[in-house]
This record gives structure tokens, C-alpha cells and sequence, in this order.
């Protein structure tokens, strides 16, 4: 009860300083920027192209800035949405579409429900849990393949690639869900308790906030977005590639981090994270559109990670 | 008294013995499983040939993990290494000194570059490292268009992969020796011993006037350069360049020092642990190839270990500190 009443009611906006307005601020320049000098940039087709790109770092974007703001991290993301394509693409030949999807969600929850209770009941740290849970996921991958198999239900191709009214549906389930998130961060009693087992466990704890329980459900949101991920992604290759996933999860760490929200815990916003979603798919759309060697866009994704946590 | 006694004792033990126990109970389930395999010399020696690699790059980021810090972009710079000392060597033996001098040095830069990043900034290591890895690899690719250039110098491999009486494995010796190297620098120098103070207690470091950000940048710039040694060991023992040689092997070198006992918290451990530790790894390894498990179960080993070591020695801290 207290701990509510104590809350500020717009905790984005009291602390509005250049953390929370610089990812704004940033996309608004890009767009400005690359709007008047690349005509091919503000194309119809560019832009659902990168609402269609949004997708599925966009919802990890989502989960992951649960558990950043929680105060961990999840790094196995990335390879949970790997195995989700791939299991994905090899059962939907074989069995009914709904039961497989269900099993994945309920896949991405476990896991996400499991790195949460070795989080909480071991008390390990999470960067190395996860790092330890993101070699087995990898692990389990290539044990069930090493190469490309089966197929993505026609469903979930549609649900990637199509678009209603020039708009893709991708972008829509984003902003979808990312509002739902958004909502649930920022306004709910169980966002306050999240943000205040992220900014201060000990306190949170004393306060009568079961900081485990919190800690668990982020995980659990963030395993649950992973699964999501992976089935847009497995819509958008359209086959079960083993390494679909690899590196996701530092992209949307970075999403998040460039949002704005402090890899401390204790802060965060689902809105912010997706405007840095958004503009890392600019930037590399706009790389693209500039013919830069897909080598070289590694090298500087690499250094936006460096830049984004250090300005962090 | 006495109960308080044998708790120091239990502890002592454990924090010493605990890694060798394990060592000797992996062994002895290699020997109960496969007894012609893992009771002849020569495949242990072999195993030890192996793991060289990982355990070079091992060395290193102990060091940067007694201070509190990690580093992942390893595997990264063990790729660069390669693609780095093949094209400099271009298969001819004079290239050989300065291939590997360059290698060296672009190892110690990236590391550098880590310890100025981190020590200049307070930025969590794990993730900056983590960047550092994928810009490392990403300029790597732009240095070669992608595709492996250049060729091992004569005689490079043949040295290393000689073995002295036909038993021991010159890589063996290299990492024993390098091993000794870093465990003079970690109990014999000052800087061994401010790597532990750093590690316990930053703040106090700092006001007890210790050059920390020397320290830290040093303590990198050694993992840099111990990576870029792994790279070349990689080299002589595979002998071919890719831009993906390194790839992955960030995930053995953290599996072997967490399981030496060096934690992710910094101060505990050191290199005696992690080359024990190396060679549990490279055990490990061989006994899922012993069982006949498919190569990829590898990984599932590598995380749990990473996973299991980490939890079993932070519940031993918390419960003898």
C-alpha cells in the first residue's frame, strides 16, 4: 500500500532529462537526416520494410527490458528464439498448427521461468547463468539439427512478410505489444514492484515486495517475448536455420540500453526501448541503402554496442 | 572452538581441494568407462594438446576475472590472431617472427583498448567485451574479404605438433610454460598481488592510492595478449586461417576458469585453479566422445558447467565466509 502511495505517478517523467529524451531526439535526426538526402529512404516500400525488420527485435526488445529493468539480464534470448524457429519449422509439417505454438510459448516460459529460479534460488548472477543457459540452448539446437529443416506454417509467413494498408502486420504485433508492455511497466502495481526490485532489491524486499517472485515473472515475460521472436523469425526465413537467433540477444540489449534504460535496474521503458529498436533498424537500412559490405556493418554494430554503453 | 575449527578446515579444503576432486572424479569415470583410452598417457597427453588453446586464453582472463572484470572478446581475438599471423606469414619461414610479433600486437591492442574502455569508464565489462568481440570479428572479416588469405609458414606446425620422445606434445609444454609465466605474474609480482586487492575491495584500492586504472588496463592488455598466444597455438595445431577459428571458444575459457574457482565477483582463485580447470574441460570433452554422445553435447557440457561451478562456489563462500 505504502510503497504505491510513495511512487511517483510519472516516473518518466519526473527524471525527463537527455537519457530519456536523447533516443527521440536521435531517431528524429536519422529520420530528418536520411528522409531529405535519400530519396530511396522515405520509399513506401523502405519504410514497411523496416516495420516489417522491427519485428522480432522488437518484442525481445520488449522482454528484455523487464529484466534489465529488474536489475538482470538475459542473454539467452537470442538462442531460445533460435530454438523456437527450428523446432517451429520441423513440427509444423507434422502436427496441427495451434498445439505447436502453444508449445512453444509454454517452451519460452519455461525456460524463461527456469533461468529465473536459478537466478533467484541459487543467487547467480545473471549475466553468467544466462551466458552458461544461452551454451546449452546452442547446444540443444544443433543436437536436434545442424542444418536447415522442415518449414514455417503459412501463418506465421503471413504474419512476418504481409501488410495491411502498406503497413506490416510485424509492426503492428510491435507496437501492440509493446504498448501492452508499456503499460504494464509503467502503470500496473506489478511494474512499480519490478522497477523498485530493480533499483534497490534489499529495500524492495523490506518494503514487503517478494523480489524473487518478480524477478522470476520478468524472466518468465522475457522467455515468453523470446518465443514470440522466434516465431516471427521463423515466418520471416521461412525454414528452421539452426543460427537464426545467434546475436539476437545483444541486439536487443543494445535496443534497450540506447532507450535509455540504465543496465543497473531500476529504470526502464518498453517505449523507449522500441524507438531503439527503430533506430538501429534505420541505421542499418540506411547502410544498406549505402551499399555498405555487410563485414563492415559488423564492425559497427559492434562499436554502436561500445559507444551505447559507454554513453550509458 | 573445535566446530569453528574444522569449519575453517572443511572451508581451507574445499577451496583448494575442490576442483582436484572433481579432476580426479572425471578421470576416474573416463577410466571406469574407457580403460584403454584414458589409462594411456599418450591420449591424456593428447587431450592436454587439445585444450592448449583454451587453457593459453585461460590464463589471461583469470587474471582480468581476479580483478572483477571479465573478458568475452577472446574468442574474437583468437580468430583475428589467426587470420592476422596466416596472412603476415604468407607460407614463408623468414615472415615467422614478425607474424608472430604482429599477432601479439594486435591482441594487446584490442586488450588495451578493453582496459582503457573500462577503466576510464564505470561500463559493465561483460557486455562491453561482449561488443568488443563483434567489432573485433566484424574488422576481422574486412580484413580479408571473409574468406581465409594466407598460409602457415613452413615449419611452424611441424615444431608444434612435434612430440618430445614421441609423448609429450610441444603444445603441452607451451601451455604448462605459459601457465608458469602467469602464475609468477599472479604470486610473485606486485601486480599479482594488486590484482587481488583490486578485486576484494576496489574502493579501498583506490584510496590506498594504487594505480587502478594502470592496473586495469595492464590486466587486460595480458588477456589480449594471451588470447592472441591461444590464436597462434590454434594456428600450429589446426594450420588453417578462417575468420571463425575462434569462434565460441569465449564460452570454454569462462567454463574453465568458473570451474577453477575464479568467480565472475573477482578476488578468489588464480591460474593454478583454471589450468586445472582446463583440464577437466578437456576431459570432459573427451568423455562425451567416449559415450558416443553427438560432438554438439559439447556445448550443452560447457554451459552447465559454467552454470553448476558457478552456483557450487558461490553456496561455498556464502556458506564458510
Amino acid at each position: 500500500m505504502n510503497v504505491k502511495a510513495t511512487q511517483p505517478r510519472h516516473p518518466g517523467i519526473r527524471h525527463f532529462g537527455i537519457g530519456q529524451a536523447g533516443i527521440w531526439i536521435a531517431l528524429g535526426v536519422v529520420v530528418l537526416v536520411a528522409g531529405t538526402f535519400l530519396p530511396q529512404f522515405r520509399d513506401p516500400a523502405n519504410l514497411a520494410n523496416i516495420g516489417r525488420q522491427i519485428g522480432v527485435l522488437g518484442i525481445l526488445a520488449i522482454g528484455q527490458t523487464f529484466v534489465i529493468a529488474a536489475g538482470a539480464v538475459d542473454l539467452s534470448v537470442g538462442m531460445l528464439a533460435g530454438l523456437v524457429v527450428v523446432l517451429t519449422c520441423a513440427l509444423s509439417p507434422e502436427y496441427p498448427l495451434l498445439p505447436v505454438l502453444a508449445a512453444m510459448l509454454c517452451l519460452g516460459a519455461g525456460v524463461g521461468v527456469l533461468n529465473g529460479l536459478l537466478v533467484t534460488r541459487l543467487r547467480l548472477n545473471a549475466l553468467i547463468l544466462t551466458f552458461g543457459m544461452m551454451s546449452v540452448l546452442h547446444g540443444v539446437i544443433f543436437l536436434i539439427t545442424d542444418r536447415s529443416v522442415g518449414r514455417a506454417p503459412e501463418i506465421l509467413r503471413t504474419l512476418a512478410n504481409g501488410e495491411v494498408l502498406g503497413i506490416p502486420f510485424a509492426a503492428i504485433v510491435v507496437l501492440t505489444l509493446g504498448a501492452a508492455g508499456h503499460i504494464a511497466l509503467s502503470r500496473g502495481r506489478f511494474g512499480y514492484h519490478l522497477l523498485a526490485t530493480g533499483g534497490n532489491a534489499e529495500s524492495a524486499r523490506r518494503a514487503g515486495i517478494a523480489t524473487r517472485r518478480v524477478l522470476v515473472i520478468a524472466f518468465a515475460i522475457s522467455g515468453l517475448s523470446a518465443a514470440l521472436a522466434g516465431l516471427l523469425l521463423a515466418g520471416r526465413i521461412g525454414v528452421g536455420y539452426p543460427l537464426a537467433g545467434s546475436g539476437l540477444e545483444l541486439d536487443a540489449i543494445v535496443a534497450v540500453v540506447l532507450g535509455g534504460t540504465a543496465l543497473s535496474g531500476g529504470r526502464g521503458s518498453v517505449a523507449r526501448s522500441i524507438a531503439g529498436v527503430v533506430l538501429l533498424a534505420m541505421v542499418s537500412n540506411l547502410l544498406n541503402l549505402m551499399q555498405v559490405s555487410g563485414f563492415a556493418q559488423t564492425a559497427l554494430k559492434g562499436m554502436i554496442v561500445v559507444a551505447a554503453i559507454l554513453l550509458n | 572452538m573445535s566446530a569453528l575449527v574444522s569449519r575453517q578446515v572443511t572451508r581451507l579444503l574445499l577451496d583448494r581441494w575442490a576442483i582436484a576432486l572433481v579432476l580426479a572424479a572425471i578421470y576416474w569415470a573416463g577410466l571406469a568407462l574407457s580403460p584403454t583410452a584414458f589409462g594411456d598417457p599418450a591420449y591424456l597427453l593428447n587431450t592436454v594438446r587439445q585444450i592448449a588453446p583454451v587453457g593459453i586464453a585461460a590464463i589471461g582472463v583469470t587474471m582480468v576475472m581476479i580483478l572483477g572484470g571479465v573478458d568475452l572478446s577472446v574468442g574474437a581475438v583468437i580468430s583475428m590472431t589467426v587470420v592476422v599471423s596466416a596472412a603476415v606469414m604468407d607460407g614463408s619461414a623468414p615472415n615467422l617472427p614478425l607474424a608472430i610479433t604482429q599477432a601479439c600486437c594486435a591482441g594487446m591492442v584490442v586488450g588495451a583498448i578493453n582496459g582503457v574502455l573500462i577503466a576510464f569508464s564505470r561500463v559493465s565489462p561483460f557486455i562491453l567485451t561482449l561488443g568488443m568481440g563483434i567489432a573485433v570479428i566484424g574488422l576481422t572479416q574486412m580484413l580479408t574479404g571473409g574468406t581465409a588469405r594466407g598460409a602457415v609458414s613452413p615449419g611452424f606446425r611441424e615444431v608444434f605438433n612435434a612430440r618430445l620422445g614421441d609423448v609429450l606434445p610441444v603444445l603441452a609444454l607451451v601451455l604448462v610454460g605459459l601457465a608458469a609465466v602467469g602464475l609468477v605474474i599472479e604470486k610473485r609480482t606486485l601486480f599479482g598481488r594488486q590484482l587481488f586487492l583490486l578485486g576484494s575491495n576496489g574502493e579501498a584500492a583506490r584510496l590506498a592510492g594504487l594505480p587502478v586504472r594502470p592496473i586495469t588496463i595492464t590486466a587486460y592488455t595480458l588477456s589480449g595478449l594471451f588470447a592472441a598466444l591461444a590464436g597462434l597455438a590454434l594456428m600450429a595445431r589446426s594450420g588453417v586461417s578462417g575468420t571463425q577459428a575462434g569462434q565460441g571458444m569465449e564460452f570454454q575459457v569462462l567454463a574453465a576458469v568458473v570451474v577453477g574457482g575464479t568467480t565472475f565477483e573477482g578476488r578468489r582463485g588464480g591460474i593454478t585453479g583454471t589450468v586445472i580447470g582446463v583440464l577437466v574441460l578437456g576431459l570432459a570433452f573427451n568423455l562425451v566422445k567416449v559415450i558416443c554422445l553427438p560432438y554438439h553435447t559439447q556445448l550443452v557440457v560447457v554451459g552447465a558447467i559454467i552454470i553448476t561451478a558457478s552456483a557450487l562456489y558461490g553456496y561455498l563462500n556464502r556458506t564458510f565466509d
